[in-house]
C-alpha cells in the first residue's frame, strides 16, 4: 500500500530571518529571527505578541511584500517570491487606506479587477461583500469620507472578493467600536466553517483565544511559544466543573466529597464572570 | 487558475485608476487655463503685422503646452509611487497577483494617457483659435488690399497660410509628447529610489534642465579638446545619464513655418521609445527590490 500523499500546509515558514538594512551608518536591523511556523489548510492561526516583535514582517514576507534575508516562506507550496502565490491570498493590512478619489464599490471593482474579475460577475460580487461588511449603503460614498472602523470593512471586503482560501488579517479589529470587532470575530469563525484558512494577527487575546485554532507568540523577532490554544493555555492539573442552578447543600456535598476522597483540592468555588465585551454588546441591543 | 505573468487587462486597471486619480485631483483645470490663454493671445496685439500675431499665437500655445505636459509629467508621477507608499495602499494591489513591472507600466500609461489626452484637447482648441484668427486676418487684408489681382490673393495666402494652420503643427504637438514621455519615465525611474516626492520633482527639474542643454555643454566641453573616442565614451555617457531632450526642439522650426518631415517624427520617436524602454528597466530593477 503506498502512503498517503502529504497535505500541502497553506502557509509555510521555513527558518526566516528578515535583516533591514539600515540608513547611512546605522546598524542594521534584525526584525524576524529563524522563525518557523505551519499553518493547515482550514485552520485559524494567530500570531500574538507584543508591538515590533516581528509580526507584520513575517505577514509581509509571506505575501511577497518583503524578501526573506535567510530562509524560505511558501504559500500553499508555492514560493512567496512567486506573483502566483498570491492568486490563492485575501490580505487586510493594519490600518487599511484605499485611493480616496474612489468610491466603496470603483475600490472593490478595482481590486477585483486586478484579480481577474469581471463584468456583472465582479458587480455582484462586490455587492455581495458590501452587503458582507455592511457597506452598502456607502457605496456610492467616496473613500475619503470613511471612518477608520468602514476602511477597516471595506479592506476586509476587498481582501475577500475573490474568493481566497487563504485569508491574512492583520490586525483587523484595530479601530473597530466592539460590535463590529465582534462582527469581525464572527467572519472569522464563519470562515473556519468554509473551510478558508485564516492567518491573523490581533493585540485582543481574549478574541484570539475564541477564534484561533492553534497560535504562535511571538517576542523580540522569535517565535517563543506555539501549538494548539487549549493545550497551551490548559493548566494541566486542574479540572473545571461549571454548575447551573446548584443548590447551597449539593455544593457543600460535592466540598465533602473531595474532602472525603482524599488527593484532590478544591481551588475555588464562586460564579463565573461574563467579559465586559459580552456585557457592552448585551447593553447595545437592549437600547436599540 | 493559471497566472498571466503579464496581463494587459491588469496593466489597463492600473492605468484607468491613475487617470481617474489624476482627473479628480483636478488637474485638468490647467485645460481650461490654457484654453483661456490661447483665446486672448489669438486676439491680443492687433498692431502687429499679422504674420507676427500668428507667430505669436502659436509661440504662446507651445510654450503652454510644454509647461502643461513637462508639469504633469513631473508632479503627477512623482505623487503617485511617495503616495501609495505613504497611504499604504501599495500594500493591498501587490498583495493581489500583480506583478510589480505591471504596476509600473500601469503608473507610466496613466500619466501618459492623461496627458496625451489632455495635449489632444489643448491641440484642438488651439488649432481652431488659429485657423480662425488666420481666417479673419486673411479676410482683414484681402479688404484692404487695393488691386486684389490673383496673384496678389496667392501670394498674400501663401504668405498667411505658411503661418497658418498646417499637418506640421500637430507634428510639434507629437514632439511636445514625446518629450513629456521621457520625462515622465524618467520621473517614475527617480520616484523609485527618492525618499520624497520633493526630492522626486527636484532631481528630475535638474535632469530636465541638463538634458535640454546637452547639446551645448557637448559642444562647450567635449568638442575637439581630447581624443575622438574620449569624447565619444564621455557623450555617449552624457546622453545615458541625461536624456538629450535638445533631439525634440522642433518647435521653434514650427513657429517659424518650418516643415518637420516624417522622417523626423519617425527619428524622435525611436528615441523617445529607446529612452522610456531604458528607463522603465532600470524603474523595474529598482522597484522589484524596494522594501515595503
Amino acid at each position: 500500500m503506498s502512503d498517503p500523499q502529504p497535505i500541502t500546509p497553506a502557509v509555510s515558514v521555513e527558518n526566516l530571518t528578515k535583516v533591514f538594512r539600515g540608513a547611512l551608518g546605522r546598524k542594521p536591523f534584525v526584525a524576524v529571527r529563524d522563525v518557523s511556523l505551519t499553518v493547515r489548510e482550514g485552520e485559524v492561526y494567530g500570531l500574538i505578541g507584543p508591538n515590533g516583535c516581528g509580526k507584520s514582517t513575517t505577514m509581509k514576507t509571506v505575501l511577497g511584500l518583503l524578501a526573506p534575508t535567510r530562509g524560505r516562506t511558501f504559500v500553499f507550496g508555492r514560493s512567496s517570491t512567486e506573483v502566483a502565490s498570491r492568486q490563492a491570498v485575501g490580505f487586510l493590512p493594519e490600518n487599511p487606506y484605499f485611493y480616496k478619489h474612489l468610491n466603496g464599490l470603483e475600490t472593490l471593482l478595482f481590486y477585483g479587477r486586478l484579480c481577474g474579475l469581471g463584468g456583472a460577475e465582479l458587480r455582484d460580487r462586490a455587492r455581495e461583500m458590501l452587503a458582507l461588511t455592511g457597506l452598502e449603503d456607502a457605496a456610492d460614498r467616496r473613500v475619503a469620507g470613511y471612518s477608520k472602523g468602514m476602511l477597516q470593512r471595506l479592506g476586509l471586503a476587498q481582501a475577500l472578493l475573490h474568493r481566497p482560501r487563504l485569508v491574512v488579517l492583520d490586525e483587523p479589529t484595530a479601530g473597530v467600536d466592539p460590535a463590529g470587532s465582534r462582527k469581525i470575530r464572527d467572519l472569522i469563525l464563519g470562515f473556519r466553517g468554509q473551510g478558508i484558512t485564516v492567518l491573523v494577527t490581533s493585540h485582543l487575546l481574549e478574541q484570539m483565544q475564541e477564534v484561533c485554532d492553534r497560535v504562535g507568540i511571538m517576542a523580540h523577532g522569535r517565535m517563543m511559544r506555539e501549538g494548539r490554544v487549549d493545550e497551551l493555555i490548559a493548566v494541566e492539573n486542574q479540572t473545571e466543573l461549571v454548575l447551573e442552578d446548584a443548590t447551597p447543600e449539593l455544593l457543600a456535598e460535592i466540598r465533602a466529597l473531595v474532602e472525603r476522597q482524599g488527593g484532590a483540592r478544591l481551588v475555588r468555588t464562586g460564579q463565573p464572570r461574563t467579559t465586559l465585551e459580552k456585557l457592552f454588546l448585551e447593553a447595545t441591543e437592549e437600547t436599540n | 487558475m493559471n497566472h498571466a505573468a503579464f496581463s494587459p487587462a491588469r496593466v489597463w486597471t492600473l492605468a484607468a485608476a491613475t487617470v481617474t486619480q489624476l482627473v479628480r485631483m483636478k488637474i485638468l483645470v490647467f485645460l481650461l487655463l490654457f484654453c483661456a490663454v490661447v483665446v486672448a493671445a489669438g486676439f491680443a496685439f492687433p498692431v502687429l503685422n499679422p504674420e507676427h500675431q500668428l507667430k505669436l499665437l502659436k509661440d504662446v500655445s507651445f510654450g503652454a503646452l510644454q509647461i502643461f505636459s513637462l508639469v504633469i509629467g513631473i508632479v503627477a508621477t512623482a505623487l503617485l509611487l511617495p503616495r501609495d507608499l505613504e497611504d499604504r495602499t501599495l500594500y493591498t494591489i501587490l498583495s493581489k497577483p500583480v506583478p510589480r513591472h505591471e504596476y509600473l507600466l500601469g503608473k507610466l500609461l496613466g500619466v501618459l494617457a492623461l496627458i496625451g489626452a489632455g495635449l489632444l484637447v489643448m491641440d484642438a482648441a488651439f488649432s481652431l483659435v488659429l485657423w480662425l484668427r488666420e481666417k479673419l486676418l486673411l479676410a482683414q487684408i484681402l479688404a484692404g488690399l487695393k488691386a486684389q489681382t490673383p496673384e496678389a490673393v496667392a501670394q498674400v495666402q501663401e504668405l498667411v497660410g505658411k503661418q497658418g494652420l498646417t499637418w506640421n503643427l500637430h507634428l510639434g504637438v507629437l514632439a511636445v509628447f514625446l518629450k513629456a514621455a521621457v520625462v515622465t519615465a524618467l520621473a517614475l525611474m527617480v520616484s523609485c529610489f527618492a525618499s520624497s516626492t520633493l526630492f522626486t520633482v527636484v532631481v528630475t527639474f535638474c535632469i530636465v534642465i541638463i538634458g535640454h542643454g546637452q547639446g551645448l555643454l557637448r559642444e562647450y566641453f567635449l568638442q575637439g579638446k581630447m581624443e575622438p573616442f574620449v569624447e565619444k565614451g564621455l557623450s555617449a555617457l552624457l546622453a545615458v545619464l541625461t536624456p538629450d531632450l535638445g533631439v525634440f526642439d522642433v518647435i521653434d522650426n514650427v513657429v517659424n513655418g518650418q516643415v518637420v518631415g516624417p522622417g523626423s517624427a519617425g527619428y524622435m520617436t525611436g528615441i523617445a521609445l529607446t529612452y522610456i524602454t531604458g528607463y522603465m528597466v532600470v524603474s523595474h530593477l529598482l522597484f522589484v527590490e524596494k522594501e515595503l
